[in-house]
């Protein structure tokens, strides 16, 4: 159902919502950016609308909610396993619609694919969506290449108007819908761009011929391996074991889960010594071609949501959607 | 008709007595080195109506217009006023110039608005000093830098002032990838180390110059609200004792120093020589004189600092001796 | 809901050391298990290492473990009467029922022998299941040999060649990479014979490309892959070549897929 709320309404509406739920919404963490005096949008506890940044696009996604960069998965003493209790509040996820196609590859990975994993799922299923709208497009974006601009699936859907006085919203979820009180029954569509700067175009037929391409060793030349694009990505999902015994007590420790980047020194490493994708380039080749080749073989559709993100963030101006449309390119006349 | 010009009254104004008789150069002081672009047609404009059509970028970060008539100087400073209105420059009287050159340019590095290494806005550090000490005739050399490399040379000049900051770590944000720790031993002190997979800082060795912070991709480490600097006091070239200007204060905040910087020109009103030449004895000079822990009194009048500023006990300077 | 992260403690029933760095553990376990599977076996505080099983028994599985980072060090601390945490078994392991009645070669390098040593212990068993079997075994001298005990029975129902990279002069034994002893299989149906080819990644490239050389079609041959598997699940992606997991396809792959999966 759509409403237009005044902004006091719809402030009144969120603290209810609040009360009910913990709101996680993109929020500047200022001074917290890479160099001196930036900042950084990243995703946090919301007590108000205006605590949002809505005029852009967050520096890192939405699954640091859903995926905790470190997750404890348990406690050991000397011959017990505690697991940590899961959140204690429903939880309320403001996002765009790249990160809301983004939460079905992160559903595909972490409830599909072999087994249902305990910590997300525990978490996932008390997460309702509150989409953002893009009433235009960001500079790095290509989700209308990845058909991921307009994402169907929210609970409820909030646009504050650039007068800051009006609130639009569609309250789709049945819970969410019944903290609204005044506000005008309208037709509300949610805002979503339909072409972008950037376009990308998926290559056809990749297969293993596509290693050879040089493309893969002259980016891996300017790349340095620091992970940024995989930290970034709303779809990115590897993670690490760490055990650990903490020093004041060397009977007592955890288990942990923690986020890691196929581009990092020590991803492949095993036991004794060897390892798989030495080289940047080859680890580079390894993430393009999961996020637009790989996944899809597997799970029928691409990984990347054309975010933009990794483009965003890359220190050395490697720009994951020229190097797919190179890729394109290239490919398509090695076929002639 | 012959010239008649006080020299010591010329310099004093900012102009330089040159190789040839009549001709001087008139000096522009820049604080920060930081300039609005239409500055550079003035000082174009002056050179080409009285100097030589030449211009020396001077190594503090200044113009040195050459080739200028001495009898034109009135003229000139009238031109100039353009210049030290944008810039910002304490002056006594409008139309007539600089008031004092003893206290030279503060110079900087550019800083954190263009450099992605710098810890703070080093011009407009540069400019609040500036605002502070000039005119002044004493001979003092200031400069900022924004971090630990110092491109500035900060530590050739009487007072450098170095940016610092505090890393702060959110160890639930690190993923243990050790980009922070590779880059503190490839660039910086090896003040890293890993322990249970998270990052332990070495407090004694870290210089607080930031490049873990710009190595992290997580953003578990971030730079402190507080801004610190590092006080680095009486270097300097020369012929002299040459030699580098050595820490005095660690991790202080940027009103203290500014303080000290002032009550440094009271100290030296108190004890320089008076046989001193046109009052131009460096402040290093008279400190070697009167002894550190007399000038350290001086300076840390009614300073008070934070808790977590390091304050050396005594400061040593080797260098070069020539006597 | 199952949390699959959760390991289970078992007790050490038993450690045959083979050389300095690689022992067996014997450990208690019950449950449906096939030999090319593996565990994730821990220490708490050292963390966990995928380790695939080298036999079955009655309530048992044997670990082979090869003394090589961490948590492996650690476990040789650990001996008889103490507890190790186990979780799985994961992966897909050998399907027996694709070697009966055939003819059987199994090539193994070092410590490769443990994931395929279930399938040998089998038809070692039960020789008449299969027409014929060979194992050939390669080690890098005399004394990283492994499961000396058990060529010893195996000799008797199977036939054995077991080999060493490197020996001093003298020695009685066979001598030589696996690879030399392909050719010269005595083999009476290429096309109804199969292949077990586990070990190095270098080493099965060539062993491969030697099979191949005697007209084996690319569907008789068996690989077995080693990753990183941190947590055997499909969920951590150390594991990952191009579209597989070799946690949950694998590590077990017929060469037609097997040879796809390239870094």
């Amino acid at each position: 159902m759509g409403y237009q709320f005044t902004k006091a309404e719809a402030e009144r509406m969120f603290e209810k919502w609040g009360s009910q739920y913990d709101v996680f919404a993109p929020k500047l963490m200022e001074g917290e950016g890479c160099f001196s005096d930036t900042d950084v949008v990243r995703y946090g506890k919301v007590t108000s609308l205006d605590e949002i940044v809505w005029d852009r696009k967050s520096d890192y996604s939405l699954k640091e909610v859903l995926l905790a960069i470190n997750e404890t998965l348990f406690y050991f003493t000397e011959d017990k396993t505690t697991v940590p209790e899961g959140p204690q509040k429903d939880i309320l996820i403001f996002l765009r619609s790249c990160d809301l196609c983004a939460v079905q590859r992160l559903d595909e990975i972490y409830l599909k694919n072999g087994y249902e994993d305990f910590y997300y799922a525990r978490v996932r299923k008390r997460v309702k969506f509150i989409l953002m709208g893009c009433k235009t497009s960001c500079a790095s974006g290509f989700c209308v290449s990845m058909g991921t601009n307009q994402a169907r699936q929210y609970d409820a859907y909030v646009k504050v108007d650039n007068t800051q006085k009006v609130v639009y919203a569609d309250i789709k979820d049945k819970v969410l819908k019944a903290f609204v009180e005044g506000g005008k029954e309208i037709e509300v569509t949610p805002d979503y761009v339909t072409e972008n700067v950037e376009k990308v175009n998926l290559p056809k037929n990749l297969s293993n011929k596509s290693f050879e391409n040089t493309i893969w060793q002259e980016y891996g030349d300017r790349c340095i391996g620091c992970g940024r694009c995989n930290f970034a990505c709303p779809t990115c999902t590897c993670f690490t074991m760490q055990d650990i015994f903490y020093k004041e007590n060397a009977k007592v420790g955890e288990r942990r889960r923690v986020w890691a980047s196929c581009q990092v020194d020590g991803y492949t490493d095993m036991a004794g010594g060897h390892s798989y994708r030495k080289t940047q380039g080859e680890r580079l080749r390894f993430k393009v071609m999961h996020k637009i080749y790989d996944f899809e073989k597997r799970f029928g559709y691409p990984m990347c949501v054309g975010c933009g993100r990794c483009d965003d963030i890359c220190p050395e101006y490697i720009s994951f959607s020229n190097c797919v449309n190179r890729l394109t390119k290239e490919e398509a006349e090695h076929e002639k | 008709m012959g010239m008649d010009i006080n020299t010591k009254k010329l310099k004093k104004n900012a102009f330089r007595v040159s190789k040839e008789r009549g001709i001087g150069a008139s000096r522009i002081r820049v604080p920060g080195g930081y300039l609005d672009a239409k500055i550079l047609g003035m000082v174009q404009e002056i050179a080409e109506t009285y100097g030589n059509g030449y211009v020396h970028l001077t190594t503090r970060q200044g113009f040195e217009i050459e080739g200028i008539h001495l009898e034109d100087m009135e003229q000139i400073n009238q031109k100039l006023q353009p210049i030290i209105e944008m810039l910002e420059i304490n002056q006594t009287d409008p139309n007539t110039g600089y008031p004092a050159s003893g206290t030279r340019n503060i110079s900087a590095c550019i800083g954190n608005n263009v450099c992605p290494f710098a810890n703070y806005n080093t011009a407009k550090l540069a400019k609040r000093i500036e605002k502070e000490v000039f005119p002044n005739d004493l001979h003092f050399k200031i400069a900022c830098t924004g971090c630990s490399n110092d491109c500035a040379k900060v530590r050739m000049h009487d007072f450098g002032i170095i940016g610092m900051t505090l890393p702060q770590y959110d160890p639930g944000r690190c993923v243990n990838c050790q980009a922070c720790v590779k880059g503190c031993k490839s660039l910086s002190v090896n003040a890293l180390r890993v322990e249970n997979y998270k990052i332990v800082r070495d407090e004694e060795k870290c210089i607080g110059c930031g490049v873990c912070i710009t190595k992290c991709p997580t953003r578990a480490l971030t730079r402190s609200k507080k801004k610190y600097y590092k006080l680095t006091i009486m270097g300097r070239s020369g012929k002299k004792n040459p030699r580098l200007g050595e820490d005095f204060l660690v991790w202080a905040d940027e009103d203290n120093i500014v303080k000290i910087i002032c009550n440094t020109y009271r100290f030296v009103e108190k004890y320089i020589s008076p046989s001193a030449p046109a009052r131009k004895e460096h402040v290093g000079y008279i400190i070697d004189r009167v002894g550190f822990e007399e000038y350290k009194k001086w300076a840390l009048e009614g300073v008070e600092l934070l808790p977590e500023t390091i304050v050396k006990e005594c400061v040593y300077w080797s260098g070069i001796h020539f006597d | 809901m199952k949390n699959e992260y959760i390991p289970q403690l078992s007790t050490i029933k038993e450690v045959i050391r083979h050389t300095d760095v690689e022992y067996t553990f014997r450990m208690e376990f019950t449950g449906e298990v096939k030999p090319g599977q593996f565990f994730e076996v821990s220490i708490p505080k050292f963390g966990e290492a995928p380790i695939s099983v080298s036999g079955i028994g009655d309530g048992t599985v044997d670990l082979t473990i090869r003394r090589v980072g961490k948590v492996t060090n650690e476990i040789f601390e650990t001996y008889v009467g103490e507890q190790l945490y186990l979780r799985g078994p994961y992966g897909n392991g050998f399907d027996l029922s694709e070697y009966k009645g055939k003819e059987l070669v199994v090539i193994a390098g070092g410590t490769g022998l443990s994931p395929v040593k279930g399938v040998v212990d089998y038809f070692a068993k039960h020789p008449k299941e299969a027409k014929k079997v060979t194992l050939i075994a390669g080690f890098k001298s005399f004394n990283d040999i492994l499961f000396r005990e058990d060529f010893a029975w195996w000799e008797k129902e199977i036939e054995v060649i077991q080999t060493v990279d490197n020996a001093p002069d003298g020695y009685l034994g066979n001598t030589g990479m696996v690879t030399k002893y392909i050719p010269d299989l005595q083999l009476a149906d290429i096309e109804n014979t199969a292949f077990i080819c586990v070990g190095p990644p270098v080493m099965i490239k060539f062993t491969v490309m030697e099979i191949l050389k005697l007209q084996v079609p690319e569907k008789n041959i068996w690989v077995s892959h080693e990753r990183k598997m941190c947590c055997g699940l499909g969920k951590c992606g150390h594991c990952k070549i191009g579209a597989t997991y070799i946690c949950l396809d694998g590590p077990v792959f017929n060469y037609v897929e097997g040879k796809e999966l390239l870094d």
